[in-house]
């Protein structure tokens, strides 16, 4: 008797620590309507592109967590840009100010919705014009999710 | 008397109504009332000419702030001002959209040119010097705070009021569009001032 209840408790056990692996080996990490803004200022308007003379870009994109549990958005990266940082904008004393973001909170079922003005990833130093109508890939690296990848339209 | 009482609501009612559509001919952005001269400056523009605002009467002009190396907030006002041109057809040709730099050192001739022209290709960049420059924030009442990012390269951002000024045919400055303001309204209230100067 004792020892099937021992059994069943390690069953148990054993079924819930599963599921939690599971859960977490599938975190639902979804990445919706990616886009970047043109940018044209690679070679900052001369042929020399010098790379202090590169400009900067955006992508914006909606992250949905569709897992059980909150996942967080560390870091980010483009083949279009030197790096890629979190950061956000927001209005103070009249002013347009951005700021950058150590880390991006997705709570689990939620969603966080990037758009100019706001939250966005900023592409530094473009390695290439971004023109209308072509194609960035950018990946996120997610605590949980790890990379996710993205094409990202320009617009 | 109970039915004369209601008969002057009723009246008063469709009086309201009548007048409503009026209003439907206000301005949706930011009015400034009074509307004041809109100050004149001359400042280098990104097509190599000299840009003297006062030259542009007759025409709408709608100005803004910012600098190329803006990943965001410029881009963003840039398309949908572009959008808005777009949207009035015709119309688009008595605007002319300006857009001053809040950062001389990095914002060439050349730079204000080619980012212009990525969104559309009437639109004008200034530059100056930074006194010149100064003085025309001065008089429209734009603020800029710069922010050295990384101390090693010296990359920095230029934070600044986002606004769209809406100047009018007659020099007079009359609508503050905040960042955020839709394409829509834009269109709206510079068509509503396209047509007080047909008056």
């Amino acid at each position: 008797m004792n020892g099937n209840k021992l059994s069943l408790t390690l069953a148990a056990i054993f079924f819930l620590a599963t599921a939690a692996a599971c859960d977490r080996s599938k975190p639902e990490i979804r990445l919706e309507s990616a886009w970047a803004r043109r940018a044209p200022m690679a070679g900052g308007g001369t042929q020399s592109g010098a790379a202090s003379e590169r400009g900067n870009g955006a992508v914006y994109a909606t992250v949905v967590n569709a897992g059980k549990t909150t996942d967080v958005l560390i870091a980010g990266a483009s083949e279009a840009a030197d790096a890629v940082e979190l950061h956000e904008s927001y209005e103070m004393s009249g002013m347009m100010m951005m700021r950058p973001v150590p880390k991006f909170e997705i709570p689990a079922g939620g969603k966080l919705e990037m758009k100019p003005g706001g939250y966005h990833l900023m592409l530094l130093r473009l390695k290439r014009d971004l023109t209308p109508g072509e194609k960035i890939k950018a990946s996120l690296t997610f605590e949980k999710a790890g990379q996710v990848s993205v094409d990202a339209e320009v617009r | 008397m109970a039915f004369r009482r209601l008969l002057t609501v009723v009246t008063l009612a469709l009086l309201w109504l009548s007048v409503g559509p009026l209003h439907g001919a206000e301005f949706r952005a930011g009015v400034l009332q009074p509307p004041r001269k809109a100050p004149d400056f001359t400042l280098k523009a990104s097509n190599g000419a000299e840009f003297r605002l006062s030259r542009y009467q007759g025409k709408v002009v709608l100005m803004g702030f910012g600098y190329t190396y803006c990943p965001d907030v410029c881009p963003t006002t840039l398309a949908d001002l572009a959008l808005v041109r777009k949207k009035l057809g015709a119309d688009a040709e008595r605007v002319q959209v300006i857009y001053v730099t809040v950062d001389p050192e990095r914002d060439t001739v050349e730079r204000l040119r080619a980012y212009m022209n990525a969104f559309d290709k009437t639109f004008l960049g200034l530059t100056g010097t930074p006194e010149q420059l100064t003085g025309v924030r001065k008089g429209y009442g734009v603020s800029t705070r710069k922010t050295v990012v990384d101390k090693k390269s010296g990359a920095y951002l230029v934070h600044h009021s986002a606004s769209i000024h809406f100047i009018d045919g007659a020099g007079y400055l009359r609508i503050m569009a905040p960042f955020g303001t839709s394409v829509e309204d834009m269109a709206h209230d510079v068509k509503l001032l396209l047509t007080e100067r047909q008056r």
